[in-house]
């Protein structure tokens, strides 16, 4: 071929027309014949066995350069997974010095392999004799576990070494062809002898071969190699080697099912399952293994025990953690049976885990699920998250086989998500539905309520209550409850232990505390409880004190806010949190599984988060507040008939923002440990819905404080003025002259009633609301207080001896005002002070006064000359002095007038 | 699809003979099919040359194969050195097909691996590797005119060098 492939020019049409006249003579014919060229014939070599191969190697040095190519042997070794590329190139790179030398000891390796190959041929004649003597031999060897090594068998150390063919073959560019060839000489022989032979009996390799161990060895060594076997007739070849296996492998499997009945766990069963693993995986006696487990047959328990031994409509979870806690014991000891029966390799507890999950878990808990649902929701929820929280601790329980890996417990997550995924996405829609009707039906029992006593809305005064420490000290102890673990579903105790603590579960129902606590199981001196003093129920409810305390926290508040428990109140907000704490608590269990699912709950957990703000922002806190705004709009001091220290809808309204500053507080602090620590929220995503919500909550609530504020300002200055107006008497700065100028020193009645209403007001907004409203809202207090006693003052007659008590006001309004630590109010003040001593002036001092009048600096800028003379006119004694106050004001033009 | 069936192209050997084909007919070979692809429908007025495809008859077999068949799944084109296993034994038709002298079986592997004719390249090459199996080299290189420039001893050492593979 390789003669016309030098030439493919020379035939040409003519030619060959020429040449058929002898193409009789076969030397002209092949003249003629056309040219293979290099690629089609390395795809014919494909086709070819391997010893025609050779032979085709042998007619040419083009052909055996094409059949000695690596790349061809290497693809080879690549199909039975023998070749290492990164190996190749790390003995590539060592150098072509060692290249050399590498192909020499291959070569001589393989004479070695010849040698072996020769021996062999040799012993299996001898076995071959063998066998036509020895009749007994029809049987499959495997049924014979005892190999019985005949005698004329002494060069056994050769099918031994056959046995680790593979783990010899290295992986060297350049000889690739050399390691094929040692496998083929081992292996070829037994792989086509297989093929040929019709019956199980017949196989060189089972006669070679008398263990089960080596002869599944072999097996699937023959399997690797058949893949490297793709000249024609392959599939016929394979199919062959297939069945053998089969055969051998349902021999093995008897043997071992066999066992398995006898539960032989270290006899035969461990051998087979070792046979099974080598041939292929073992895959058959894993199935066998898992399917027929007594495991399955057990009843541990029914999943209806969880419903029947609680109460009408509630469930009690303890029996279904008693099962889990027995089918962890069970399938711990399988574990340690799957460690004494299995090769390495196959996780095979993986695989009854997947069994169990299926078979018992998901009948146990889908009826169970399915009833309580039925039922009733809340202990729908419960069961589910209770459940769920109990088989992932039922999870970790689990003890890893050898073969687990590293990913154990994740798997054992995974078997456990399986079982609830069906049931997550219903549970978490019910969960947030049952939310959100609890929350409405909350607020709306709560609005129906109001709307009956509408009508007393009495309101006290409360300004000595310390608000600051009472708010820090409910804080605190709302912080403590919500940290605590919701008491539906207490953190359920170490499996492992499990026996040790069963007593603290479900502490919420009633019935069955007192029968766990009062059970003779010592149960709570070997768990580290905070208080070993406590004993009895509270011991055993320890969730159960700091709710108290809570509890009694919001009853002493809502005490001390009675006034306006008419509008919103505290304890609603406190509930609702609660519930929805329980609720996202359970949703948040399902966070755990991760993926798609998780994803989901985490989710509805902030759904629920946001359901909770809008029920209680805008029906309820929102309501509140524009109830009390109207009230204050409302408002006419005139109306009132008795005056109380306060002004009666104002005293509310700040209270109410006290509350919905308490109440702001609260969800903050929800939000932090509910979804921001448990990473169910990202505090720093703005476009995070619960943050959203929650802004939007507070913006809210500010929005209203500062409306509520505005009106607040006016009505309270409508309660100043009118105050003033009807509490000063003419005469206090006018008093009627009395000989002995017996003075009251001292502020008046209204001056002190009028600091009183306002200081009382501010005070009561103090750490309620943020610093610089409650600034803005000193600042607007304090220059309406100023203007209206600017009017006050104007309407006033004064004379020289009531500007005692006159001055003596200002420095009472002034010292108020310093309290407010604001100073440019303070400078309105001041200069009020300075213009009171207008009227301390005598008439005789007309030039003084005058002096005074137009000195601008003397009151900081606030008043003008004008002004301070309009103040003057109220001098009592105006119309006498005023001529000369004129004159030393305007100087000699108005003495010419 | 109908009307691909009936439509007919027109092939031109290199000895300028015209071979009105099946458009389906024609589209076993993916030069073809490639071609049309590229050329679009003006092509289907306008004879295609096929020049390599030479002497004899071999248009006419390569077509005759190709018409048998027509309605066989395409093959697919990811024919990565591991799916060699694929291959299956020749086809009975096939086998009758291939059963031509040496000369019209070389034609036909030439030119349906010009005309980039998977099916039919590998059943030639597999009738091809079926002529050598079993024989000596003495007999394949007579079978394929091959000289035999090995002298005896350089002959000898190839074969102690694989004798493993020898004999089975």
């Amino acid at each position: 071929m390789s003669t016309f492939k030098r030439a493919p020019v020379t035939h040409a049409g003519g030619n060959n027309r020429n040449s058929i006249i002898t193409s009789l003579k076969a030397t002209s014919m092949i003249e003629s014949k056309p040219v293979l060229p290099a690629e089609i014939i390395s795809t014919i070599l494909d086709y070819l066995p391997i010893t025609d191969l050779m032979s085709f190697a042998r007619t040419s040095k083009r052909m055996l350069e094409m059949v000695y190519e690596d790349s061809r042997w290497v693809q080879r070794l690549q199909v039975m997974g023998l070749w290492d590329a990164g190996e190749a190139r790390k003995r590539a790179g060592i150098g072509v010095n060692g290249n050399s030398g590498a192909r020499k000891t291959s070569t001589t390796l393989f004479d070695a392999g010849v040698e072996e190959e020769r021996q062999r041929k040799s012993m299996d004649a001898a076995a071959k004799a063998v066998r036509t003597s020895i009749d007994g031999f029809e049987r499959l060897s495997l049924s014979t576990p005892s190999p019985a090594a005949p005698t004329p068998r002494a060069p056994m150390l050769d099918p031994e070494a056959l046995l680790n063919i593979f783990s010899g073959v290295r992986s060297i560019r350049g000889s690739a062809r050399q390691e094929y060839g040692k496998i083929y000489a081992a292996l070829a022989p037994f792989y086509y002898d297989l093929a040929r032979s019709r019956s199980h009996v017949d196989p060189v390799i089972f006669r070679v071969y008398r263990d089960p161990e080596q002869q599944a060895q072999m097996l699937a060594h023959l399997t690797v190699f058949a893949r490297s076997d793709w000249a024609q007739g392959w599939r016929q070849r394979e199919e062959k080697l297939v069945t053998m296996i089969g055969i051998f492998e349902n021999a093995v499997l008897r043997e071992f099912e066999q066992g398995f009945e006898a539960w032989d766990v270290d006899g035969k069963m461990h051998r087979y399952a070792h046979v099974l693993g080598v041939l292929n995986g073992g895959h058959a006696g894993i199935e066998l293994f898992v399917q027929k487990h007594a495991l399955f047959n057990d009843r541990l328990g029914s999943s209806m025990d969880c419903i029947n031994q609680a109460s009408s409509d509630n469930i009690t979870l303890e029996p279904s953690r008693q099962f889990l806690e027995a089918l962890s014991k069970k399938i711990n000891e399988q574990a340690d049976i799957i460690d004494r029966v299995f090769p390495p390799g196959e996780d095979v507890l993986h695989i009854l885990l997947d069994k169990v999950a299926e078979d018992i878990l998901m009948e146990y808990v889908t009826p169970l699920f399915d009833e309580s649902h039925e039922r009733s929701l809340p202990s729908y929820l419960k069961a589910v998250s209770g459940i769920f929280d109990q088989s992932m601790q039922f999870g970790l329980t689990l003890k890893p086989t050898k073969n687990s890996g590293k990913d154990f417990l994740t798997n054992v997550k995974s078997v456990v998500a399986r079982v609830f995924e069906p049931h997550v996405d219903l549970y978490l829609q019910e969960e947030h539905d049952y939310f959100k009707r609890l929350a409405e039906t909350e607020v709306d029992t709560w609005d129906k309520k109001l709307s009956q006593e509408d009508a007393t809305t009495e309101s006290f005064f409360m300004a000595n209550v310390n608000r600051q420490a009472d708010k820090k000290d409910f804080l605190s102890s709302f912080k403590k409850v919500v940290m605590m673990p919701v008491n539906v579903l207490p953190s359920l105790p170490p499996f492992g232990a499990a026996k040790t603590a069963p007593a603290n579960r479900f502490s919420l129902q009633p019935a069955p505390s007192p029968r766990l606590s009062g059970s003779p199981i010592p149960s709570r001196p070997q768990t580290p409880g905070p208080a070993p003093a406590l004993t009895g129920i509270s011991s055993s409810l320890p969730s159960e004190a700091p709710t108290d305390e809570l509890a009694a926290k919001a009853a002493l508040m809502a005490s001390r806010l009675e006034g306006i428990r008419s509008l919103f109140s505290i304890e609603i907000a406190l509930d609702l949190t609660h519930y929805a704490k329980s609720s996202i608590e359970r949703a948040a269990l399902f966070v755990r599984l991760g993926g798609q699912t998780g994803e989901e709950a985490r989710e509805q957990c902030l759904t629920i988060f946001v359901d909770l703000l809008q029920i209680l922002g805008n029906r309820h806190v929102k309501v509140g507040f524009d109830k009390a705004v109207d009230h204050l709009s409302k408002y006419n001091p005139r109306e009132v008939s008795e005056h109380q220290q306060g002004v009666a809808p104002l005293v509310t309204f700040l209270e109410l923002v006290n509350v919905g500053d308490l109440i702001s507080q609260m969800i903050d602090v929800f939000y932090e440990q509910q979804l921001a620590s448990p990473k169910l929220a990202d505090r720093n995503d703005f476009l995070d819905p619960a943050v959203v919500a929650k802004k939007k909550f507070e913006q809210m609530l500010d929005e209203r404080v500062a409306a509520g504020l505005n009106k607040g300002i006016d009505v309270l200055m409508d309660e100043v003025e009118y105050v003033c107006a009807t509490t000063q008497a003419p005469t206090d700065y006018n008093p009627p002259h009395s000989p002995s100028g017996n003075y009251d020193i001292g502020p008046t009645k209204c001056a002190k009633q009028v600091v009183d209403i306002v200081e009382s007001h501010t005070k009561m907004l103090t750490g309620s609301t943020d610093k610089t409203m409650l600034d803005v809202f000193n600042q607007e207090v304090g220059l309406r207080l100023f203007t209206a006693l600017c009017k006050h003052l104007k309407r006033q007659r004064i004379s020289t001896d009531g500007s005692i008590a006159l001055i003596s006001d200002m420095n009472l309004y002034f010292l108020y005002i310093r309290t407010l630590k604001n100073q440019e109010l303070l400078e309105y003040f001041k200069a009020l002070r300075e213009l009171s001593q207008v009227y301390l002036i005598e008439a005789k001092h007309a030039k003084e006064m005058a002096e005074v009048i137009a000195d601008g600096k003397r009151f900081g800028g606030v008043f003008r000359a004008e002004e301070v003379y309009e103040f003057a006119e109220r001098r009592a004694d105006w119309y006498t002095v005023k001529k000369d106050v004129e004159r030393a004001m305007y100087g000699i033009g108005c003495g010419v007038m | 699809m109908s009307s691909a069936d009936d439509q007919t192209i027109t092939l031109v050997s290199n000895d300028n003979v015209s071979i009105p084909v099946a458009l389906k007919v024609a589209e076993r070979s993916m030069l073809i099919k490639n071609m049309l692809e590229d050329i679009g429908e003006s092509a289907m007025e306008s004879p295609i040359p096929i020049p390599n495809v030479r002497k004899r008859a071999s248009p006419k077999e390569v077509i005759e194969w190709c018409e048998h068949h027509k309605d066989d799944p395409a093959t697919a084109a990811d024919d990565d050195s591991d799916s060699r296993k694929k291959t299956t034994d020749i086809e009975e038709w096939d086998q009758k097909f291939m059963q031509v002298d040496q000369e019209m079986l070389f034609e036909i592997i030439l030119a349906s691996n010009y005309l980039d004719i998977k099916p039919l390249l590998d059943v030639g090459c597999k009738t091809v590797a079926n002529m050598i199996k079993g024989k000596s080299p003495e007999e394949i290189r007579k079978t394929f005119n091959i000289t035999n420039d090995f002298t005896p001893e350089e002959e000898e050492q190839i074969r102690r060098e694989n004798e493993w593979a020898e004999d089975r």
